[in-house]
């Protein structure tokens, strides 16, 4: 399957990932237990929106509902909620800590990238943060030298990061809406 | 006496908050029925076009109705929905199911309201009302669901040995 169709296919979809992070903070208070009211507001959407969309979440198996219609989530959406939590703090560190990024800048992103990178890359950018923030002398240094360095495009267009595109993919990005 | 002197302050500024969001539900459920209708094939169709014109326009003069409720408070409504409505072809089932919820959840927030107006009687009569329509609502959709599931077992029970 082509990539930009596996984003679509993802299973966990931005919009589910919100709601089931919106159940777990709503819930918080109430040993989980979380009202569509509630989590309607969380997410300026309509409570009608919210039950309908809680539907496919419960057909996965990650949210359950009470008589009252009360809404909590199962341990297996627990566990979704947690890599996606665990995958916003990795991605935010990482553009923070070693990209440089402003933080409401690296909230947004971290935001729209949490849910859709696999667990086995969300790992090893941990351990590529590890790595870099061991205090080992070498790395220390290789963070320093890496913040104090600024894109130069040679004349030639071309680089190790465009691979011969003939078109400089940094100036690309800087004219971009 | 203009309704704006109905209610005060904070809590008539939370009403009128609560009341944009009840416009919204009742709008967005107005645009969910009206793209529901075409998701339906066959007799599906036939079967439940009435029930989504009538509710297509009910929702409408619901939504209508909170709007002017807004306006006698001093208010100009917002409107603040945000969907984006696709999808396969549906099931009367389905299509039902996705009503009542919708349903249910309009009745929920009106009967939330309903304490918070009590200052208020011309409001207070609105919503009430509102709540006794929207549970004859929720009422009809279960007894059309019912009776759909009761026309298949039926239909299943002739057709069987």
């Amino acid at each position: 399957m082509d990539t930009w169709k596996e984003f679509e296919a993802n299973e966990l979809t931005h919009s589910a990932a919100h709601h089931l992070l919106a159940i777990h903070e709503v819930g918080a208070a109430y040993g989980g237990w979380a009202r569509v009211s509630d989590i309607a507001r969380r997410l300026n959407i309509t409570r009608g929106s919210v039950s309908i969309n809680l539907r496919t979440l419960k057909k996965r198996g990650w949210v359950e509902t009470d008589e009252r219609r009360l809404v909590k989530l199962s341990p297996k959406g627990l566990r979704v909620v947690h890599s996606v939590m665990a995958k916003r703090v990795i991605v935010k560190t990482f553009l923070c800590d070693v990209l440089g990024i402003p933080e409401s800048q690296a909230d947004i992103d971290s935001c729209k990238i949490e849910h859709l990178i696999s667990h086995s890359t969300g790992q090893r950018l941990v351990q590529f943060l590890q790595f870099l923030t061991s205090g080992a002398p070498l790395n220390q240094q290789l963070l320093k030298r890496f913040r104090a360095f600024h894109v130069g495009c040679p004349e030639s267009r071309t680089c190790d990061v465009c691979k011969g595109e003939g078109r400089c993919l940094f100036d690309e990005l800087k004219h971009a809406i | 006496m203009r309704s704006s002197k109905r209610t005060r302050g904070a809590d008539r500024r939370d009403v009128v908050d609560d009341l944009n969001r009840l416009m919204a539900e009742e709008t967005e459920a107005c645009l969910r029925y009206f793209q529901i209708r075409f998701r339906l094939r066959g007799k599906d169709y036939a079967a439940a076009e009435q029930f989504f014109e009538e509710a297509i326009k009910e929702t409408m003069e619901h939504a209508n109705a909170i709007a002017q409720q807004i306006r006698s408070l001093g208010e100009i409504p917002i409107l603040r929905i945000n969907l984006s409505l696709g999808g396969d072809p549906m099931r009367l089932e389905a299509a039902l199911a996705e009503a009542l919820d919708v349903e249910q959840q309009a009745l929920d927030a009106y009967k939330d309201l309903l304490p918070r107006v009590t200052g208020d009687p011309a409001l207070q009569e609105f919503i009430r009302r509102q709540v006794e329509v929207e549970t004859e609502h929720v009422q009809g959709i279960r007894e059309f669901m019912h009776a759909k599931a009761t026309v298949k077992l039926v239909a299943k029970s002739k057709s069987g040995p």
